[in-house]
């Protein structure tokens, strides 16, 4: 088993950070690669993002209306 | 830019041929027997009743320019008369096609368009349609000088005088005009009979009719919208902009109700723009419909049409009306014919022959559709003969009528210096609440609409530090709300612009509309500023209240007549008969460099007929807004990027419901006793922080933003010169002839008295906006803001100057800076 980390991505270059919105996954909960498992916003933007690796979300460590640094790891997933 | 339409390269890349449709030239061929069982004997003796009228109207504007008088009236009419003598088959045969509710957008050369479309109209109407309507214009004023001067046995001889009188009468720019003389010869327009607008800007009723059409589309209206140009508007950018605009896929694809815009390009070709000759000089399509192919495989149907025939032209517009109403627009017709006549009365004739002219005149319209009655035993000679006796004679008597003061009164500007301005604005507003329109899905639902609901309504969180954009509601929010709480209440709201569907607006303003509103009532444009325009002014009036967006305001210049000459002038040009309710969103940038930052609300001040509007922060820009979209008069509000995600400083809150802030009062944002800073737009912050530095200096500045340009209420500022006795105006706009000047100026004059020293302006130097990393040297900073306040109004001797403007301004001046 092998950890992957969910980043938050490169939005813009005036862009520092990012809010999450709202998880649509939970922990314990699998995941498939691919599949949009969190909505982020910005003040100009709104976008999901999609799951790095297929597996099982084990720790989530930014919670809803949350504001992470662009880079941040926001989710891991085990698979 | 829709998930729903995937691009699938395997499919892209295969090889193939394009086809293109064939182009129908001269095709109609029906012989008049054919014609009488169509249409009926009436019909066809009327086309020609109505072309001789057109004839004899036009000549005798022709003679009156060229002779001053006309039978035995003597007048000196000065303005235009670009007539179309020669052309009268494509007008009236176009006529007879359209039904009252179809609506022509006319040009410079629309006199016959004009009367025939309204003589079609009158004969549609039945009497008390046609009673009630020419009651109802100007308290039934007209009506009556008809009664009086011209009479008529029923109302739809009535109707026609009344017809013929208010249109020369706006010609002559008389009081009882329909236009209440404001329009004249190339603006006259009269809305019950669907003669719309006429336009001296070549080719601009292309877009108009184009947004007529989109808002008959929204409306499900049986009625078509026509679009009048002449051949040489095939060389105008914003034609292709309309054709393109009116042909767009997603009204097939994306919209709920499918099918093209029902629009008509109606082309007039007389083989001439003024003598410049279209087909084998200025031009590079061979015949004028070959341009439909440019655009989709059905060409847009276009068609080369006989117009010295009207019977060719009516069959024509009749097909093309038929495709328009099963949603298969839009359509293009080229209707050739020929203008006798000048282009206007200067007009020597150097670019033609005059064997050219003789062997048109050969083929005269009105000439051989008499031989053609006649031969089909329609009408016998001496008919013919007494019906254009009649016709002259008519004619006669409305000249004499219009030219008449004591019918038709002068528009008397001495007895009442302001009646033209009064025409400007109507300064009305819709009611909130209009009429609730229900959204595709909950709006609580909406990411963007949950946020808000989570954030801060101030932008101080409780131990009064500034909060991020992504915890307090900020500008763009605030302009979010308003344009939501009018969507929501008011189904006569329409955006658009370009990305403003998926993308929310280039910055971000709808992010999240898309999802609570179809394609009909947000929608992505084409990169066509002119068409965006355009498109909103023919929307707005026909009845929709448009909100669209110029991604920067660098690219008002690509819709430069459509905000300058339409958008501004059609309220007043109508004598407020039409409203122009258009918000024109136009954000201002940065950090892009000289193409894409630059500050043009002063351009848009010094257009008389447009309000301009330019807040600073949350709470202002969500009021104006609203303001604005409620407002009948066309708004144009600009928006700094730089503060789009500002938060609230200034009010406790940015109230969650609707309100409105007046369109015009400058705001005091901090009080002050010894200089007034008023600024426009985003310079309120660099003078705030410019306060707290004189404040350290024991210098209190009262800073007051503008917020709106144009109305402007003078009476905030001269109370507080009243008490500060100095004036600095900052904007970013580029100093010469900027609005900051005019307020400088008029300051002067409106504050003198009370004035210890000349007014001052600290605006961007007369160059270009250079880079993001230059930005500061040239956009007005605190420290510029200090060194003006000490050096020019206190003339502080001690005051070493801080920022990087060490320059004159008089020699700059004499370099063209
Ligand atoms: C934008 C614009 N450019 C130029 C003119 C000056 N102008 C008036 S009519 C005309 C010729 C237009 O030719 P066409 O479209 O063929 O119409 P026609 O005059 O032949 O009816 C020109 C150049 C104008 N009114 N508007």
């Amino acid at each position: 088993m092998s950890q992957v980390e969910l980043i938050m991505p490169e939005l813009g270059n005036e862009i520092t950070e990012a809010q999450v919105d709202l998880w649509h996954k939970s922990v314990g909960d699998s995941v498939a690669e691919g599949e949009e498992i969190l909505t982020i916003t910005t003040p100009k933007v709104t976008m999901d993002l999609e799951a790095p690796a297929t597996g099982t979300l084990t720790k989530i460590l930014v919670e809803e209306d949350d504001i992470a640094a662009i880079g941040a790891v926001l989710a891991i997933i085990d698979r | 830019m829709p998930k729903s339409i995937h691009i699938d390269p395997s499919e892209t890349r295969t090889r193939g041929v394009l086809d293109a449709a064939s182009i129908q030239i001269h095709a109609y061929d029906r012989s008049i027997s054919d014609e009488q069982s169509v249409r009926g004997d009436a019909e066809l003796i009327e086309a020609y009743r109505h072309m001789l009228l057109l004839r004899a109207f036009e000549s005798g504007i022709a003679s009156l320019k060229a002779t001053g008088s006309f039978g035995d009236l003597t007048y000196a009419y000065k303005g235009p008369a670009h007539l179309s003598i020669g052309q009268e088959a494509a007008a009236v045969g176009a006529a007879m096609a359209l039904a009252p509710g179809d609506h022509i957008y006319g040009s410079h050369r629309s006199h016959s368009e004009f009367l025939a479309k309204g003589f079609s109209a009158i004969r549609r109407l039945g009497d008390n349609e046609l009673t009630s309507i020419m009651e109802g214009h100007a308290s039934g004023q007209l009506l009556r000088s008809v009664e009086t001067h011209l009479s008529g046995a029923t109302p739809t001889e009535m109707a026609e005088n009344f017809l013929l009188l208010g249109f020369l009468a706006e010609i002559f720019m008389r009081a009882n005009g329909f236009n209440g003389g404001m329009g004249g010869s190339m603006h006259a327009f009269f809305p019950p009979f669907g003669a719309y607008p006429n336009n001296a800007i070549v080719g601009a009723s292309a877009g108009i009719a184009t947004g007529a059409a989109l808002w008959m589309k929204s409306e499900k209206r049986d009625s078509i919208a026509v679009s009048m140009l002449g051949d040489g508007s095939t060389g105008c950018g914003p034609v292709w902009e309309a054709m393109n605009f009116a042909g767009m896929a997603q009204f097939d694809h994306l919209w709920d109700t499918k099918g093209g815009l029902p629009v008509l390009f109606f082309f007039t070709n007389n083989f001439y723009a003024m003598g410049g000759q279209t087909n084998g000089e200025t031009m590079a399509w061979d015949r004028l419909a070959r341009i439909g192919s440019g655009f989709r495989a059905d060409a847009f149907h276009a068609e080369t049409v006989d117009g010295t025939n009207p019977l060719a032209v009516a069959d024509a517009v009749s097909r093309q009306r038929a495709h328009l109403l099963e949603g298969r627009g839009p359509a293009i017709l080229d209707i050739e014919c020929y203008r006798f006549s000048g282009h206007s009365t200067t007009d020597v004739n150097a670019y033609r022959t005059k064997d050219e002219i003789a062997a048109w005149q050969a083929v005269d319209p009105i000439q051989s559709y008499r031989t053609s009655l006649i031969d089909a035993g329609l009408i016998e000679d001496a008919a013919a003969v007494e019906m254009e006796r009649q016709t002259d004679a008519l004619i006669q008597a409305v000249f004499r009528a219009a030219a008449d003061p004591d019918v038709s009164p002068i528009v008397n500007i001495a007895q009442d210096p302001t009646l033209i301005g009064r025409k400007m604005f109507t300064h009305g507003s819709t009611p909130p609440a209009h009429a609730p329109s229900s959204p595709l899905i909950e709006p609580a639902k909406v990411v963007r609409i949950r946020q808000n609901a989570k954030k801060s309504r101030s932008g101080f969180d409780n131990d009064g530090a500034l909060l991020s954009p992504l915890k307090a509601i900020t500008l763009r929010d605030g302009l979010f709300e308003a344009t939501l709480h009018h969507m929501l209440t008011d189904p006569r709201i329409l955006i658009y612009g370009e990305e403003c569907r998926e993308w929310g607006g280039a910055f971000g303003v709808y992010r999240g509309l898309s999802e609570l509103f179809p394609n009909d009532r947000v929608f992505n444009s084409p990169i066509s500023e002119a068409a965006i325009v355009a498109t909103a002014i023919g929307a707005a009036m026909e009845g929709a209240r448009p909100v669209i967006e110029l991604m920067y305001a660098d690219f008002i210049g690509r819709a430069g007549d459509e905000i300058f000459n339409q958008l501004a002038k059609w309220q007043a040009m109508s004598d407020q008969s039409l409203s122009i309710p258009v918000v024109l969103r136009c954000s201002v940038g940065s950090k892009y460099g000289a193409q894409h930052s630059q500050d043009w609300s002063g351009l848009a001040a010094h257009i008389p007929g447009l309000k301009v509007v330019y807040p600073a922060t949350p709470f202002d820009a969500k009021g104006l807004l609203s303001a604005s979209i409620a407002c009948d008069d066309p708004v144009v509000f600009f928006e700094s990027q730089r503060l789009y995600d500002r938060v609230e400083q200034f009010q406790s809150a940015v109230p969650p419901e609707d309100y409105h802030i007046d369109i015009g009062i400058p705001d005091i944002k901090r009080i002050g006793s010894d200089v007034t800073i008023l600024t426009i737009g985003p310079s309120l912050y660099p003078a705030l922080e410019a306060a707290e530095l004189l404040a350290a200096k024991r210098i209190e500045a009262e800073v007051i933003d503008a917020r709106t340009l144009v109305p402007f209420d003078y009476d905030k500022i001269i109370k507080s010169l009243e008490k500060t006795g100095l004036l600095l105006i900052v904007s970013e706009a580029c100093e010469r002839g900027s609005f900051a000047m005019t307020l400088a100026s008029n300051l002067t004059r409106f504050a003198f008295s009370v004035l210890n020293a000349a007014p001052h302006v600290l605006g961007s130097p007369n160059w270009i906006v250079p880079g993001a990393d230059m930005e500061d040297t040239y956009f007005p900073q605190p420290a510029d803001i200090v060194d003006t306040v000490m050096i020019d109004l206190i003339n502080d001797q001690k005051h070493t100057q801080i920022g990087v403007r060490k320059w004159n301004d008089i020699s700059l001046a004499k370099e063209g800076l």
